[in-house]
């Protein structure tokens, strides 16, 4: 169902159609290898370009661009997924056919979309340069906001101490503060022809048009060809790591890093996925049921997986005393996994609680985008019907397997108190 | 059954009101791979006070109770928890509280009528003990710690508490960790057995499905029920214009300070199309005045004083509203400051006509895209319809507000005696 045109060694259009849905969602992704000296530079480019170009020369114009197409809606950021630091920009409309004079929505969407990339003015503005700094500092700082987002953070942060994957998705306070405008304007007209560019569209969309639209873009631009970047999983031989910090809060957050051993490319992989989703993944989980449910020490417990770093994180909020008592339970339910202490039902209803999660990107575009990407980012290639498939033939004795090679690397917790 | 019919979407919605008293609501989506349905009683957080139906006095029970009630839903009589029962037919259940109403929902992906025939029933099945009832106490107190350290859900309920001397909105939907200490499974089915009369409740359900069919299934799982003759009388304190407080300043260890500034709406105490029409009119109204494309925020982004994280919003209910704008900011009163004499000169000066132009544009536009998420779709409908609002009407009011209209509804809602000022500070 996806469809992938070429428009030049580096970039992809992948169209995905969807007419139940009354909108046409598109996203352009610039792949870079996640660097430490490019981080920062890549972390506040998307909000730079976002400033105005030949098309829109101003913010407050590229509003109004977008209120005349009946209030589309647009983003620009960054994502981190694996090794791949990726330049985001998103945008959504109300189908062509919902238009009510006939106007090319979607044509318009992209015209922006490509001036905004490759139509950019001469130079940097000045004053949205460092405004645009001094938000991506802010940015940086904000992560300890949220302190449930914070942990695990921190935790995945400690990690992957050593390799790549502990570069800050949002950059570093110090790189931003030293970086000039020229310096970022020169990195901007080297990566957008010297990088993998995917463009999505998923919606009810005439793709000839769009891809005209794209084309007119890039006239004029001379590209060189790049590859993606590969991703590896984390792997290290040291004894687990313990972390506490203290803050003023209430609550105390735990998070447990473990280290799965599998790539998303491996045989075994979709055993655990299911093996993830019967430990912690849902309401019908081990974590849920034992944690939250018999023990009531906390309001939340789970567990998610990071297919391209191979890392699973359990989090969970709980009161300061109970942090013995919450992991040794966490550590208990991952032993009667490993044991096989796992029933039909519980096999069943993860299966279920995945398959179910898949069938709905169905309805939704943005993570019909989402998985796309990340299908090739992991280098799997697969379609959400493929997954469901192999999701169905994993066995009890598959998901065991799986969590065999599962250990704990980094244990965090964040208190609010001395320890007693 | 009766249609309902929008000519722009192309989109049917099926209404029937069951002998129960309970109001069920179709709406077929061809071509979704995901069914959702969500069961709601008209009870929140503001239903403290209450007169029962056929009783002489008032009952007063504890802040929280409805939520606390929510959570208790799922126990079953066997010992057993209801999401092991949708799991095993791939439904994913939940549940919420607000301040004007507690859902159930599950979406599914196959097995649906399976799915719905479980969720009728758990919510009609209450089951309480003073065991079970005790255990839920250290779930919801570590509900109510991670919402103590949630900066945004602070600020807030700080906003709220400027704006309201009385209104109960202003209290924690969850309650205090003392107030539910006095809960107990009598107090429980006292709520229950007021609230959840299905004369009080609305099923919405929605997805690739047969009217006839779901309507069969609903009916066979409605239990028993004698639909209240006269309404349940909901006792809320008298809530003076004048707003509690102008401003309140709270530290959490945040890097950088948050900031919630709004109005009161003291044009209150109805439902149904005129406050639809208001709420539109709030719609347009907030996007000229504080949208992307405004002068105001393009000012205050380019000062420094905003960034990307700003929004607003108009809430709408029968007996309480406001505007609200959040965002974060190195020198909030400099934002407040700015803000207030914005609309002080807009006072003077009148609002743009092209604005309103364009900015109506947008309302079409997320108008259509509200059919998109049919979960959310359902949440609106069902709350809209609480409200005694058919989401069906929203486009034909949409046609009829104009210039003058939004004018009008500026000088009302906009005026900064009722303006307060909520603040995150970094300790």
């Amino acid at each position: 169902m996806l469809k992938v045109i070429p428009i030049n060694d580096n970039i992809r259009l992948n169209y995905i159609p969807m007419d139940k849905l009354k909108t046409t969602s598109m996203g352009m992704y610039i792949h870079r290898k996640l660097k430490k000296e490019d981080a920062s530079k890549n972390a506040i480019l998307p909000h730079i370009l976002k400033r105005g170009c030949k098309l829109c020369s101003s913010s407050q114009e590229i509003a109004r661009y977008l209120e005349n197409l009946y209030g589309a809606k647009f983003s620009a950021g960054i994502g981190k997924r694996g090794d791949d630091h990726l330049l985001c920009f998103e945008f959504e409309t109300i189908s062509d056919k919902y238009a009510p004079r006939g106007e090319r929505l979607a044509a318009g969407v992209v015209k922006l979309m490509m001036s905004m990339v490759f139509g950019s003015l001469d130079e940097f503005d000045k004053d949205s340069f460092e405004q645009e700094r001094a938000n991506s500092i802010t940015k940086i700082e904000n992560i300890i906001n949220d302190k449930r987002i914070y942990a695990n953070y921190r935790c995945q942060e400690e990690m992957a101490r050593g390799d790549s994957f502990e570069i800050p998705r949002l950059g570093y306070v110090e790189d931003m503060k030293a970086l000039t405008r020229e310096e970022v304007y020169a990195y901007y007209k080297e990566i957008i022809v010297n990088s993998p560019i995917d463009i999505y569209v998923c919606g009810d969309a005439n793709i000839r048009e769009l891809e005209a639209e794209i084309r007119k873009g890039i006239e004029g631009f001379e590209f060189k060809k790049a590859e993606m970047p590969s991703c590896t999983i984390l792997r290290r031989n040291s004894q687990v790591k313990n972390i506490t910090e203290k803050l003023n809060v209430t609550q105390g957050k735990l998070s447990m890093g473990f280290l799965t051993d599998m790539k998303p490319t491996d045989e075994n992989y979709f055993a655990l996925l299911v093996a993830n989703a019967i430990f912690g993944g849902g309401a019908q989980s081990k974590l849920f049921n034992n944690v939250r449910e018999k023990l009531s020490l906390a309001y939340y417990a789970g567990s998610i997986l990071d297919k391209f770093k191979g890392i699973m994180m359990v989090n969970a909020g709980i009161e300061f005393d109970n942090f013995e008592k919450a992991y040794n339970e966490i550590m208990a339910q991952l032993d009667e996994m490993k044991k096989g202490n796992i029933t039909d039902l519980e096999l069943e209803a993860s299966k279920g609680f995945l398959i179910n999660s898949l069938t709905s990107y169905y309805d939704d575009q943005h993570s019909m985008i989402s998985f796309y990407l990340n299908e090739k980012i992991g280098q799997t290639f697969a379609d959400i019907d493929q997954c469901i498939e192999r999701i169905k033939l994993v066995t009890k004795a598959d998901a065991v397997d799986a969590m065999s090679d599962v250990k704990l690397d980094t244990v965090y917790f964040l208190t609010g108190r001395e320890e007693q | 059954m009766e249609r309902i019919y929008d000519k722009l979407t192309g989109e049917s919605v099926y209404y029937k009101k069951h002998e129960s008293g309970l109001n069920i609501y179709i709406m077929p989506r061809a071509g979704y791979n995901s069914s959702y349905a969500i069961f709601g009683t008209k009870y929140g957080s503001v239903d403290s006070e209450f007169i029962v139906p056929g009783e002489a006095e008032a009952t007063k029970v504890p802040d929280g109770i409805a939520h606390y009630l929510e959570h208790k839903m799922f126990d079953q009589p066997d010992g057993s928890n209801v999401f092991d029962r949708f799991s095993k037919f791939g439904g994913e259940a939940n549940a919420f509280t607000s301040f004007n109403m507690t859902a159930y929902l599950f979406s599914a992906t196959r097995h649906f009528y399976e799915n719905l025939e479980t969720l009728l029933d758990y919510v009609q099945s209450p089951y309480f003990t003073k065991e079970s009832v005790e255990k839920e106490q250290g779930i919801i107190g570590q509900e109510i710690r991670m919402y103590d350290d949630n900066a945004p859900w602070r600020l807030f309920f700080n906003f709220l508490g400027l704006l309201y001397n009385n209104n109960p909105v202003k209290l924690d939907i969850a309650g205090t960790v003392e107030s539910i200490a006095e809960i107990d499974e009598k107090l429980l089915y006292k709520c229950y057995n007021t609230f959840y009369n299905l004369s009080n409740m609305t099923l919405f359900v929605t997805g690739d499905l047969n009217v006839e069919k779901t309507l069969r299934i609903i009916e066979r799982n409605i239990k028993n029920n004698e639909p209240f003759t006269e309404e349940i009388k909901r006792i809320y304190p008298e809530e003076p214009k004048q707003v509690a407080g102008k401003y309140k300043e709270q530290r959490i260890s945040v890097a950088t300070p948050m900031f919630m500034m709004g109005w009161k709406d003291n044009d209150v105490g109805y439902s149904g199309k005129p406050l639809l029409k208001k709420s539109i009119e709030m719609e347009i109204l907030v996007e000229m005045l504080f949208g992307k494309s405004s002068k105001l925020y393009n000012e205050l982004y380019d000062e420094g004083l905003i960034n990307q994280n700003f929004s607003f919003e108009y809430s709408p209910q029968i007996d309480y509203g406001y505007t609200a704008i959040d965002g974060e900011s190195k020198n909030p009163e400099a934002v407040y400051e700015k803000i207030t004499k914005y609309v002080d000169g807009l006072r003077e000066s009148g609002l743009c006509e092209d604005d309103f132009k364009r900015i109506k544009k947008i309302i079409w536009g997320d108008f259509i895209r509200s059919y998109n998420d049919i979960e959310g779709y359902a949440h609106s409908f069902l709350s809209m319809s609480f409200l005694d609002i058919s989401y069906f009407d929203y486009f034909d009011e949409y046609k009829k507000i104009t210039f003058e209209d939004v004018k009008k509804r500026f000088l009302q809602q906009f005026d900064n005696e009722y303006c307060v000022l909520s603040v995150i500070k970094p300790e």
